[in-house]
């Protein structure tokens, strides 16, 4: 006998409605461990979740190193979708994430909780590309 | 543990002669636990022939509702023990933030709807939300879980004398997703069904069906054989018949249920449509003894 737990079914139906999205999208369990990206999520990472698997909280900032304006990292705590499940508020930013293959891309990031009547099941942040993406070099 | 299958239709009730044989009542399962505990899954219209055949036992008695649609709950204020003062019924049912089980039920349980009010019910009765956490029922531990259908909706595990049932009769667990590439604990109610000796799902649509209606809240027949195959439940029944499904319908859907059952590596025999006032026995396993120190 193989027990299973099912994962929350607003995850699930957040997972579902992701993967059929063409705009990149995270999604982050109550506990702020990365569970799914999908494809545009992976093309713009330069890698597919299936590949990675799921990413620990304090882990999945580093995948893309963001940084802000200024150029300078941005803290794990101050990610939106970070603030977003932390807060149990929407969250929003500007900042440039690097790929794997070190194009780095500007983006806007919009974040929000995934409140449920029992409570606080994660969150969803999507990214909405807003300027050339470029090769490279750190901008800080 | 025994099951009986008091309502196997969907949607709404379907009488008449092309109906005869799978049942025009919609949804509700009896099950009679090893202690005698008597739960009914589930509300709709079969439950008034539940009612008529428990007679004046037991004195209380449990009402499990998956949901709060119509065909899940029609047969509420035709369930005799409800209108008997020394019953006890206790209704389970989910939680929704909008209203608690005790107002949401009084819609349907109230006028213009109803010739009677929940507060006139003769009947001891009383509303809860179930518990994110198994809970026990007589000699029966019980677990829940939100599942993919329209609107707040549960799915049940019932666990008892080392048998399991999971009730599941309402479910789309494939809405944009692909049962075969996701991994277990991504299935919408695959924590309930998994090694259950008896699954009792939806199988409101045949494949072609489907396409007109996505997104409504059941599975096509592809869902359903794959869904039971995940599971790997000793026995699968699939439930909650369309409407429009006539018995040469289903009997066409059965045959190919089968058929595809096997393929896909299921045991033959293990996997039916429900029939109305069907019966299931689930034996009592005794707890395996421990190994030598």
């Amino acid at each position: 006998m193989s027990f299973v737990t099912q994962k929350p079914l607003e995850l699930i139906l957040a997972r579902n409605l992701m993967s059929a999205l063409s705009t990149p999208a995270f999604l982050v369990d109550e506990g702020g461990v990365l569970v799914f990206y999908n494809e545009a999520a992976g093309m713009m990472l330069g890698k597919r979740f299936e590949e990675l698997g799921t990413v620990e909280a304090d882990e999945w900032g580093q995948l893309f190193g963001p940084f802000d304006e200024g150029g300078e990292p941005i803290p794990y705590d101050d990610l939106p979708l970070v603030a977003a499940v932390r807060d149990g508020r929407p969250a929003h930013s500007e900042l440039e994430i690097h790929s794997a293959d070190g194009t780095s891309h500007q983006v806007e990031v919009s974040a929000f909780p995934i409140l449920t009547a029992h409570g606080s099941q994660g969150g969803i942040a999507i990214f909405w590309p807003t300027g050339a993406s470029g090769n490279g070099a750190n901008p800080a | 543990m025994k099951v009986k299958l008091w309502g196997t239709r969907g949607s709404i009730p379907s009488p008449g002669p092309e109906t005869i044989r799978y049942g025009g009542n919609t949804s509700c399962v009896g099950v009679t636990l090893s202690d005698g505990s008597v739960l009914a899954l589930d509300a709709g219209t079969g439950i008034r022939c539940l009612g008529l055949a428990l007679g004046d036992q037991p004195a209380r008695l449990h009402i499990l509702l998956t949901h709060l649609h119509l065909d899940h709950i029609q047969g509420l204020v035709f369930f005799a023990p409800a209108f008997r003062p020394q019953t006890e019924i206790v209704i389970w049912g989910p939680a929704s933030p909008e209203a608690s089980l005790r107002d949401r039920i009084a819609r349907y349980i109230s006028a213009p709807l109803s010739p009677v009010e929940v507060r006139e019910l003769p009947c001891d009765v009383s509303f809860r939300h179930c518990p994110e956490t198994e809970w026990e029922i007589g000699s029966a531990r019980v677990r829940a879980a939100s599942v993919a259908h329209r609107g707040p909706t549960l799915g049940y595990r019932i666990d008892d004398g080392g048998s399991s049932l999971a009730y599941i009769p309402d479910h789309e667990p494939a809405l944009g997703a692909d049962l075969d590439q996701l991994e277990d604990d991504w299935i919408s109610g695959l924590g309930l069904a998994r090694d259950a000796s008896l699954l009792i799902h939806d199988g409101q649509y045949a494949d072609s069906e489907y396409p007109g209606h996505v997104g409504w809240g059941h599975s096509a027949l592809s869902h359903s054989l794959a869904f039971a195959r995940r599971a790997e439940a000793e026995r699968s029944v699939l439930f909650h018949h369309d409407p429009m499904h006539s018995d040469d319908f289903l009997d066409g859907l059965a045959v190919e249920a089968r058929e595809r059952w096997q393929a896909l590596g299921g045991e033959p025999g293990s996997l039916e449509l429900g029939v109305e006032r069907s019966e299931f026995e689930l034996p009592a396993y005794a707890p395996r003894a421990a190994a030598p120190a």
